[in-house]
């Protein structure tokens, strides 16, 4: 078998040669960073975000990139998931979003230092991280109406907000209920009264207040109300 | 103990105590979080307590190490420690590094990195606190009247442990970047220099609990430190499949990982096969149960738990989900926490002069703790694959998988119930032992130390 001094050998040289294969491989996986189009597009609103997100540690409850904690959601994608508007609105008042559910901190952060955040999001979900996070194999898409026949068009708010929890002809989020034919349920007076306050209809149900104006209540809801 | 100066490994282990239970205070505070019993959320939100548990983690392994270097060095040396007085004080402040990060942590003051939560002007006393370890212990290994292999192997995993905390104090705009140097600190940490530093405190309790001759087996730590570095330097690429890092980190990241347990299969394999060849028994069984059982746990977390989810086929789904935690969990109580176990169960008697070894207390300790432990795994992994499967594969919300997975923390915390008994077993019996006593002086003669007896 071997001596002290072969296995003493082959510490050393198997340290010193991997140490130095390491190195050479981050020389040019750093020239890869930097040659890249995510380099170009690292604005300085993306580094003030960078820099909230860590002065307030996301990462203790949120993951990106994968890394972090796991107590709250993977957030590379969430630009993509939920768009800047409802980040925005979320930010702005976390709980409200999710009333009853789990609790986020609220910060006081300012509307440009939300733009900071969105952007740095936004940077990293258009990195290319060889497939990750995986598209989800057994997602159904049930297509009950062809929501393109509907009279009124859908309203730029609904895209941006209620899409990230409602579907409708099978796009959009599941965690509130499909809403293809929710014109059938309800008309448009409980709808506006619904949309101003649905904790007031419903107590505690999982529908956040969102900040809407009058106007956007009522294109909403004359939207939703065709959906039979 | 043989010289005086050891006695100071006593304070550090005493720290060592102290920062483990809170460490564990947090860890129910996120437990009940997750159960839904968030109550504590206004004064100690979730990346609060995170911090506050991860980092109690990183320092108490670390105090505990540096306990095993003040009571290893002095011995492997035979000569005192460099300055007694350094070493308190460099003990003093590093417990002040650690209260005044700790509160900051519950202010918002932190540098918010996964692990390297310590606020940046904090990182400058560290390196300064560090320095003056490695100083002391630096002067007295060179002092020595021998050099061994062990005191060599510890002193270089303290060493680079130093060395590599500083990649992780420079600034990147780049996430990935950041990711890319993050991981030279955490990853070349966890399975580089401290399995280094394990190492160490590995081959010089095996010396001393089964008087095999010492070039024997520091001829094996040599051989298992070299898997290790030759796996581990290059498996720090399992973190860089999905940062935003050219596509070959898959192939060399991949592979190297596969390597990874043979390093930790090797140490339980040399650490049984020690144990057999040593023919009598020290009479300190429990230590002796802490250290084989240090060496085969951590192949069980770090190697094989590792293992399961470093492939990038697999990791594609379990990145950034519980079943991290799952491993992480069994891989630092197997591979660290269990051998700064073994070496403070080792220590003490030697420390105090009590014979205190063999009770039930301390057999108590360590089954409830290890099966805690196990339990806790156990529903980590459960929750974690339910997650891949529900969240990853059937595109579920994320909420609302957490509240099918939520039952499963029910069952983490109860695991945590008995591997809470088991460390408060384990406390008990260290104060037991009280302070350390200068009366103990060649307490190793009296406690029937093999290796001693055979050397004198």
């Amino acid at each position: 078998m071997l001596t002290k001094f072969q296995a003493k050998l082959f510490f050393l040289v198997g340290t010193f040669l991997f140490s130095a294969v390491f190195l050479l491989l981050t020389y040019d996986s750093l020239k890869y960073v930097y040659s890249s189009s995510s380099s170009k597009t690292l604005s300085e609103e993306v580094i003030r975000g960078k820099e909230l997100w860590e002065k307030n540690n996301c990462m203790g409850c949120h993951t990106i990139l994968g890394e972090g904690a796991y107590y709250a959601p993977e957030l590379t994608k969430v630009y993509e998931r939920r768009g800047p508007e409802w980040i925005r609105v979320f930010l702005k008042d976390p709980q409200a979003m999710y009333p009853g559910e789990r609790k986020m901190v609220k910060y006081d952060f300012s509307e440009s230092q939300i733009s900071d955040i969105i952007a740095f999001l936004k940077w990293n979900g258009e990195l290319d991280l060889k497939g990750f996070p995986p598209k989800p194999e057994y997602k159904s898409s049930t297509q009950l109406v062809n929501a393109e026949s509907a009279a009124v068009v859908q309203p730029e708010k609904f895209k941006q907000i209620c899409t990230a929890c409602h579907s409708v002809g099978g796009a959009g989020g599941n965690v509130g209920p499909a809403l293809d034919s929710v014109g059938k349920k309800y008309d448009i007076a409980y709808l506006q009264n619904w949309l101003r306050d649905p904790q007031k209809i419903k107590p505690g149900t999982a529908m956040p207040k969102l900040p809407l104006s009058d106007n956007e209540i009522k294109d909403l809801s004359s939207y939703l109300s065709q959906l039979k | 103990m043989k010289y005086k100066s050891q006695k100071i490994a006593y304070w550090f282990f005493a720290t060592c105590m102290l920062l483990l239970s809170l460490q564990i205070v947090y860890g129910f505070v996120m437990g009940f979080a997750r159960m839904g019993f968030d109550v504590l959320h206004d004064w100690v939100p979730f990346n609060a307590a995170r911090a506050t548990h991860t980092n109690l983690l990183v320092v108490w392994l670390l105090t505990g190490f540096m306990g095993a270097a003040h009571y290893i060095i002095p011995d492997e040396s035979d000569r005192e420690i460099y300055s007694e007085k350094l070493a308190y004080i460099q003990l003093i402040s590093l417990i002040l590094v650690g209260v005044v990060s700790i509160i900051g942590f519950h202010l918002n003051f932190w540098e918010g990195r996964k692990f390297l939560e310590i606020p940046r002007p904090l990182d400058y006393l560290v390196v300064v606190n560090v320095l003056l370890f490695l100083f002391n212990i630096g002067m007295t290994v060179w002092k020595a009247k021998r050099y061994t292999t062990t005191s060599l192997v510890l002193y270089f995993g303290l060493f680079s442990a130093a060395l590599l905390y500083l990649p992780g104090m420079i600034q990147f705009n780049s996430q990935t970047v950041d990711s890319y140097f993050r991981w030279w600190v955490v990853h070349l940490w966890v399975e580089g220099v401290w399995e280094l530093i394990m190492g160490g405190i590995l081959s010089f309790l095996l010396i001393k609990l089964t008087g095999v001759d010492r070039e024997v087996i520091e001829k094996w730590l040599y051989v298992i430190v070299g898997l290790t570095f030759l796996s581990g330097i290059l498996g720090t690429g399992h973190h860089y499949y999905y940062i935003g890092v050219p596509e070959y980190w898959k192939w060399v990241g991949g592979f190297f990982s596969m390597l990874e347990p043979l390093a930790f299969l090797a140490m339980a394999m040399f650490a049984i096969s020690m144990y057999r060849k040593s023919g009598r028994n020290h009479p300190n069984t429990i230590a002796l149960f802490w250290t084989i059982g240090s060496a085969v746990m951590s192949f069980v977390g770090a190697g094989f738990l590792g293992f399961a989810h470093t492939l990038p086929q697999v990791n594609l789904y379990t990145h950034g989900t519980l079943i991290t935690a799952m491993h992480g969990h069994l891989a630092f109580w197997g591979a660290y926490a269990m051998i700064v176990f073994a070496i403070l169960t080792y220590a003490m008697p030697l420390l105090t002069g009590r014979k205190l070894w063999n009770n039930p207390t301390g057999l108590f300790a360590f089954w409830a703790s290890n099966i805690g432990m196990l339990g806790m795994t156990g529903a980590f992994a459960v929750a974690g694959i339910a997650q891949v499967y529900l969240e990853r594969k059937l595109g579920l919300d994320f909420l609302t998988v957490q509240k099918e997975i939520q039952v499963h923390f029910l069952g983490l915390v109860l695991a945590a119930f008995v591997f809470t008994s088991g460390i408060v077993a384990f406390i008990i019996n260290f104060v037991r032992f009280g302070a350390p006593t200068d009366e103990a002086l060649g307490a190793e003669q009296a406690s029937g130390d093999i290796s001693l007896a055979r050397r004198s």
